[in-house]
């Protein structure tokens, strides 16, 4: 294909390197975790703020839609081009600018693997706290954007717990730097509104991070039960007890199974549900809560609860929690991973009901749970060529959802409304709610060209059909 | 009184009835802010009826500040104009509380006391102790994300805050967040109001997050003689393994405020760190920071009394303002490794003035008294210098609270950044009319 103007434009600002336009390159760009969706009409990667501000000036000259990705590793469809236009990757902007350990702080550009951020700095004795899932591909800008969580958000808060401040390319081609290198810089919190802004309001082109020390002590217990009832049980037991653990995840039996098959991690076959519950800590404290924690394991009827003896046990009880989703992809041809949060006191009540959803709806789910916090991430089973056994899961997940909010929950814990639940917003934002998102969406994006069609309702389409294009891989 | 406050009596009274407003003089001057005075007090006691005042505010263009106890209301510039004090007094309603998942919903009008003790008895609490103490309330410690020394251990109501709804100047309400304890569907509005001072929109209702509290807490005091030693101090003490709840130099000075004592400096400076957790957790930690001051050359002590001290750490800032009236507070916030040498520079530059130092050593923020013996017009002076210094160590400085006659001469907040025009529009999305405080926020917001 011959070298748009648009990307000759572009490769002006970037180099012939920098741009691709082919067909066949852009279809690596068209899909995120969620889905494959459109393909964006070409992809650049910049090197530094002052290559994203022209990138950005020339999209304003031709009106054009501007999205920003990180790894693609998203879950709700954020770092798609629904509407086409000009993707900005960020797999060249990856420095870790300055690190400055002494004010427990770094500077970062977008593109740097969130996992990379604590490499860096563990010889030193610190880490960067937000560990999603995918942390040894998702970028810390992306992580920006979607206001990512992890299993270990539970003790420590999620991204924008983390986030003392950043550098923001805004529509116009201008550039701002909300927050500061402390804490408490006077004036509105701009880097609490850009956290989580799923890219809908400006660009994220460098980041100021936090960085924790890390912990003495780290202990991890492993409880094994029978009834799937009694793991829930023992969640809410250990929080009534006063115990905040570092990570409180819960598996059920037939997620185990699979990711069993896949990581070899020890998990039992036979049980009908695990917890991996996480302490750290001064030794000491460690100790306590391991203790008091195993207590109430027994008291709701484990099986068995074992303590990871090495760290390469550890290791391998998290792998298995984190590749849970890419091991329920080895038995099945699609799944669809949900991503509600109720109050965690109601958990064993919301087993119960996904339990009668699976029936009623003839499907297979696995759940993963962010049980300390939670935040549930059921993961429905389908095949995307059956298109009777696509609608029931889209059904499934829909009355999922639903329940989640009337249980006084949200549509979204960790994953972002993106494109697949901006129409799911009035669920749980009535219009004047939305209208205020709004009208502080127009004041940064006032064209609607970042990042069309995510956070908010369009309006264009109803949602539970966007969602069923999304899930069906027809848009 | 213009005519136009004088016609919208009877609007407020058919809002808030004849009981929820108070218009006479020396109740008004009583909710003075700075010099102004305002010609109502209202006490709607209820959502809507705040959104409904503040709907008829904007309509007739009156300025309102939002208060409960006034805790905080010395900071900030004076207001370009003020007509209404709108109290949040009636409002201390509990909607949802339940212990086993950690969260709170209610009203934001409730004394910091009177929430303390009510979560306290399910043997939880929020871990703040913000300027004014158990008199601040819940609504206006997220408005100025008031924090104290629990900042160290637990982070600020910026962390805690899970949702909120909030009366806007267009007489409606807005929601965002929820209940749960984790969620980020939509944009983060609730950050928008931790710190803005009322001056976006008033807090109607307030979801919070709550931390179970720890079995046994100790707090353990290193004597220190020279701004070296503490930097050696917080840099071991910061990489340990420690968790400290709280972490705290106070200069001499500030120790003699702390103990209420008028003779100051008759004993060095203090580093104070508080620990929580069971028995062997404390000892354990009692043991490393003997051998941490040890290496510095310090010796460490069981703090006595330590509860009422740190009660009189929040309400030192009340205590300051009947004991000295001339008394200056600022707020200095800047990267954590500046703290000493911030310290170190502002006597030299105090020159004759007295001055007292709290820093929360692993937070990086600083809070300054000054306590000239008399007026000194070299004040407003002495405070730009240390502003100066301040944003040199790349910091922020915040007049927190200074005397009426030199408030006109100083700028409570300091200089706007490359993100102030955005400030601006925001300000301008939620209060087109300028109705809320206007004037006593950043950049003459």
């Amino acid at each position: 294909m011959k070298l748009s103007a648009l990307a000759r434009d572009l490769a002006r600002i970037v180099g012939e390197d920098g741009a691709l336009w082919r067909s066949e390159d852009l279809m690596l760009y068209e899909y995120d975790a969620l889905s494959s969706l459109r393909q964006p009409d070409v992809v650049v990667f910049p090197r530094t703020t002052a290559e994203v501000v022209q990138i950005v000036k020339l999209a304003a000259a031709r009106n054009m839609v501007v999205v920003a990705r990180g790894a693609g590793t998203g879950l709700s469809g954020g770092s798609v081009a629904t509407e086409g236009g000009i993707l900005i990757g960020f797999s060249r902007m990856k420095q870790i600018v300055e690190i400055d350990l002494e004010n427990q702080r770094a500077r970062v550009q977008p593109g740097v693997v969130n996992l990379d951020m604590t490499l860096a700095v563990t010889d030193q004795g610190y880490y960067y706290a937000p560990d999603p899932s995918s942390q040894k591909a998702c970028t810390i800008g992306g992580n920006v954007a979607e206001n990512s969580g992890g299993p270990h958000t539970l003790a420590y808060g999620v991204t924008t717990n983390h986030v003392l401040g950043l550098e923001i390319v805004l529509p116009s081609g201008e550039v701002i730097h909300p927050g500061a290198a402390h804490w408490d810089r006077p004036g509105y919190d701009l880097t609490g509104l850009f956290v989580g802004s799923e890219g809908t309001l400006g660009i994220v082109t460098e980041i100021t991070v936090r960085l924790s020390r890390k912990p003495e002590a780290v202990k991890t217990i492993l409880a094994i039960y029978d009834q799937v009832a009694d793991a829930t049980r023992t969640v809410t037991s250990i929080t009534a007890r006063g115990i905040t653990p570092a990570a409180l995840e819960m598996m059920d039996g037939f997620t185990l199974r699979a990711v069993e098959a896949a990581t070899h991690a020890g998990y039992p076959m036979d049980c009908a549900a695990v917890l991996l519950i996480e302490v750290e800590g001064l030794r000491e404290a460690v100790e306590d809560h391991s203790d008091d924690i195993e207590a109430v394991c027994r008291e709701n009827h484990a099986r068995e609860v074992r303590r990871a003896k090495t760290s390469e046990e550890r290791e391998l009880l998290w792998k298995g929690r984190k590749t849970a989703f890419g091991a329920l992809g080895r038995i099945s041809p699609n799944y669809y991973v949900q991503d509600g949060v109720i109050p965690r006191t109601r958990l064993p009540e919301m087993l119960e009901f996904i339990g009668n959803i699976e029936k009623k709806y003839d499907l297979h789910i696995g759940n993963i749970f962010h049980a300390g916090d939670g935040n549930l991430h059921p993961l429905i089973m389908y095949d995307s060529r059956d298109r009777a056994q696509t609608a029931r899961v889209l059904q499934a997940a829909k009355e999922i959802i639903v329940k989640c909010v009337e249980m006084g929950g949200s549509i979204t814990g960790e994953h972002g409304v993106g494109l697949e639940k901006s129409d799911l917003m009035p669920l749980i934002f009535s219009e004047v709610d939305l209208e205020m998102m709004a009208r502080i969406k127009s004041i940064f994006n006032p064209l609607g060209r970042f990042n069309p069609g995510k956070v908010l309702p369009t309006g264009k389409m109803c949602g539970e059909l966007r969602v069923e294009m999304a899930v069906g891989g027809t848009i | 009184m213009t005519a136009a406050v004088g016609s919208i009596r009877t609007d407020l009274v058919s809002i808030v009835g004849e009981s929820g407003i108070v218009t006479d003089p020396d109740s008004c001057a009583s909710r003075r802010v700075d010099l102004h005075i305002p010609s109502y007090v209202v006490y709607p006691d209820g959502a809507e009826k705040v959104a409904a005042i503040l709907h008829l505010a904007a309509e007739n263009d009156l300025a309102v500040v939002p208060f409960r106890n006034g805790t905080k209301l010395s900071t900030g510039n004076p207001p370009r104009r003020y007509d209404i004090a709108l109290s949040l007094k009636e409002m201390n309603r509990v909607w949802h509380f339940e212990a086993a998942d950690l969260t709170i919903s209610l009203e934001p009008g409730m004394k910091f006391g009177d929430f303390q003790e009510f979560v306290g008895r399910s043997g939880l609490w929020l871990p703040l102790d913000p300027r004014g103490g158990a008199q601040a309330s819940i609504g206006g410690m997220i408005a100025a994300n008031a924090t104290g020394s629990l900042r160290q251990g637990f982070g600020g109501p910026r962390d805690m805050v899970i949702g909120l709804k909030i009366a806007t100047t267009d007489g409606k309400i807005v929601k965002t967040g929820g209940r749960v304890v984790k969620n980020v569907a939509g944009y983060d509005l609730g950050k928008l109001m931790v710190g803005s001072y009322g001056t976006l929109g008033v807090i109607v209702e307030v979801n919070l997050k709550l931390y179970p509290k720890p079995p046994e807490w100790v707090t353990f005091a290193i004597r220190v003689s020279g701004l070296d030693q503490v930097r050696d101090l917080r840099g071991s003490i910061l990489r340990s393994p420690l968790d400290a709840l709280r972490l705290v130099l106070l200069d001499a000075a500030a120790v003699a405020l702390m103990r209420r004592e008028h003779q100051p400096e008759r004993q060095g400076a203090e580093v104070w760190i508080e620990i929580g957790g069971s028995h062997r957790v404390i000892n354990r930690c009692e043991s490393e920071l003997g051998q941490i001051a040890k290496s510095v050359g310090a010796g460490l002590s069981r703090l006595e009394g330590a509860d009422a001290l740190w009660k009189c750490f929040s309400d030192l800032p009340a205590w300051l303002q009947q004991e000295h009236s001339k008394v200056v507070v600022l707020k200095v916030a800047l990267p954590i490794a500046a703290s000493e040498e911030f310290l170190s520079l502002a006597r030299q530059h105090a020159g004759g003035v007295r001055l007292a130092g709290f820093a929360q050593m692993g937070v990086g923020i600083i809070h300054v008294c000054l306590l000239p013996e008399t007026h000194s017009a070299n004040l407003v002076e002495l405070v730009e210098r240390l502003r100066k210094t301040a944003v040199t160590l790349g910091g922020t400085l915040v007049v927190e609270h200074c005397p009426i006659e030199i408030k006109g001469g100083l700028d409570a907040w300091g200089a706007t950044g490359d993100d102030f025009e955005a400030m601006r529009k925001l300000k301008s999305v939620w209060d087109p009319k300028g109705i809320l405080a206007p004037g006593r926020f950043v950049g003459g917001i």
